[in-house]
């Protein structure tokens, strides 16, 4: 369902405009239905493949597919719901506002969005502030209506980039049941984590991305199975990164 | 059209509902008062005052707005990072500009209308109480004096976007869109002056100069060509090829504008 066929990235970085490896030469694919966790330490490079998916930065070489078709046809995100890491919306827009501008960008009627509406922000417990301009939510709540505004479309393929920052723990229980939720609808999901516990609970298979490579990608009972516990797999990992041994 | 009008609607309401308005309107009604006050005070010339001022407060509380909500409505886009979720949407990067204009467009129209009735019920009422010196006074010149203080407020919303394309923050872009209003009202002035001949000025300009000014002339809009409020408050007859060469001028510089305002999008990237 995705496909990402050897992307390398590289930024210009201060004044020098010294270039850095984002990412070296990624190859993943996650199979339709799968929930697949994408590990690794802060500027490992998983939001920069995120972005890449989303079209929001272009790769400098590879090319990457959503359903077959290239990431650059906005037809591919048609697919697609995201929810980018601490999502900032239109201070004076509501919930309500939101929800429709993301169902009819995706092509729904009225009645659709308003049913889909009701569904979702009864989910993402945002039942009672739907009328609510955001600039008045907390940070949970926001990321809450982000989550709705990404599934408005029933889309196939779930991108979440740290779903579970900042959120409190009733947030972050509300995010692991509706990833539970839509690996029961057959959805494929992938989602960036630094957390090893949220990986180890909803993922089916992982990856593990360190300086722009990807170091591993098993199923999470294969990957289990090479260490202690997957921090211990993910620490081994960042020690071979460093250049130093596994032991 | 389709993915369009979501885009303009929800940059219309977020534009509309501002804090912002409300302190532009309030300004634009003190004005107006200012315009009754002021005027009485010349009651020879009452008439042409009050036309002047109702209309320099429109424009000024247009230019207010462009500069503080408008350039806010598309750049807080980049400077929050809110466009990561309407990218995210099944629209191209050429839709997202043209959508963000067309919203801003409505935004103009919707505010200088509001504007608009409330500067003409001002003169209106000016006039019903002192008929007797606004002789020379024309509501068809007060129309079109707006109209076209309206599409100056679009073109220069259409350079802001244009700046805001290539820009990284909403300072820069609001700094550049006031230089080129500045400009833009002055340039024609100043062209004309560094090419009238040394005898005549009493004193030479140098031709790097000149040269610079004629660039600036071309690259520039020039605003001043949508400024006939002078026309307007002294009833002074405006030809309708004037109006009809200043609309297309208008037209083709927001169309270039917006347009290479989407072609820079298309390649700017979000870290």
């Amino acid at each position: 369902m995705i496909t990402i066929h050897g992307i390398s990235k590289e930024f210009k970085e201060g004044i020098t405009g010294r270039r850095v490896k984002a990412l070296d030469s990624l190859v993943l694919e996650i199979k339709q239905g799968e929930v697949f966790g994408f590990l690794g330490p802060n500027g490992a490079g998983k939001s920069t493949t995120i972005k890449i998916l989303m079209n929001l930065i272009y790769s400098d070489t590879g090319k990457a597919e959503i359903g077959g078709k290239d990431v650059r046809n906005p037809e591919a995100r048609r697919l697609v719901g995201y929810l980018p890491e601490n999502p900032y919306f239109y201070d004076y827009l509501t919930a309500d506002e939101l929800l429709w501008f993301g169902g009819r960008t995706s092509g729904m009627d009225s009645r659709s969005i308003r049913e889909r509406s009701d569904v979702l922000v009864k989910q993402v417990d945002l039942l009672n502030a739907r009328k609510r301009p955001l600039r008045t939510y907390s940070k949970g709540m926001l990321q809450r209506a982000g989550l709705a505004l990404a599934l408005i479309h029933d889309p196939d393929v779930v991108i979440l980039d740290e779903p579970m920052s900042g959120l409190d723990p009733i947030g972050r229980k509300m995010v692991g049941d509706l990833l539970v939720d839509l690996k029961g609808q057959g959805k494929t999901v992938f989602f960036s984590s630094h957390i090893l516990n949220d990986i180890e609970r909803f993922s089916d298979r992982a990856g593990i991305i360190i300086k722009g490579k990807l170091r591993m990608v098993d199923t999470l009972s294969n990957l289990l199975s090479t260490g202690k516990s997957l921090e211990d797999v993910f620490m081994r990992q960042v020690a071979i990164a460093e250049g130093g041994t596994a032991e | 059209m389709t993915a369009l009008w979501p885009i303009a609607l929800i940059t219309f309401k977020e534009g509309i509902r501002n804090r912002a308005i409300y302190g532009i309107t309030l300004f634009a009604l003190l004005l107006f008062g200012a315009t009754a006050l002021v005027a009485t005070m010349i009651p020879q010339e009452v008439g042409k005052v009050s036309v002047d001022m109702a209309l320099s407060t429109i424009s000024f509380t247009g230019l207010l707005l462009v500069l503080f909500v408008g350039i806010n409505l598309m750049a807080k886009d980049l400077d929050k990072r809110t466009i990561y979720t309407v990218l995210a949407r099944p629209l191209s990067r050429s839709q997202y500009i043209f959508g963000k204009f067309l919203g801003m467009i409505l935004l103009i129209l919707v505010t200088m209308c509001v504007l608009s009735l409330l500067a003409m019920a001002a003169i209106f009422l000016l006039k019903m109480s002192i008929s007797g010196y606004f002789t020379r006074f024309s509501w068809p010149l007060i129309g079109l004096s707006i109209f076209l203080t309206i599409l100056m407020l679009v073109l220069l919303s259409a350079i802001s976007f244009l700046f805001a394309s290539f820009t990284s923050s909403s300072f820069i872009t609001l700094v550049l869109t006031i230089i080129t209003y500045i400009i833009g009202h002055s340039i024609s002035g100043v062209k004309a002056l560094v090419e009238t001949p040394s005898e005549v000025l009493g004193f030479g300009v140098s031709p790097v100069t000149v040269t610079l000014v004629r660039v600036a002339y071309y690259l520039f809009p020039n605003l001043s060509l949508f400024n006939i409020k002078l026309q307007a408050a002294h009833d002074l007859p405006v030809s309708t090829s004037y109006v009809a060469w200043t609309v297309l001028y208008g037209v083709v510089y927001i169309c270039l504008s917006i347009t290479l305002a989407a072609i820079i999008f298309r390649k700017k990237e979000f870290p």
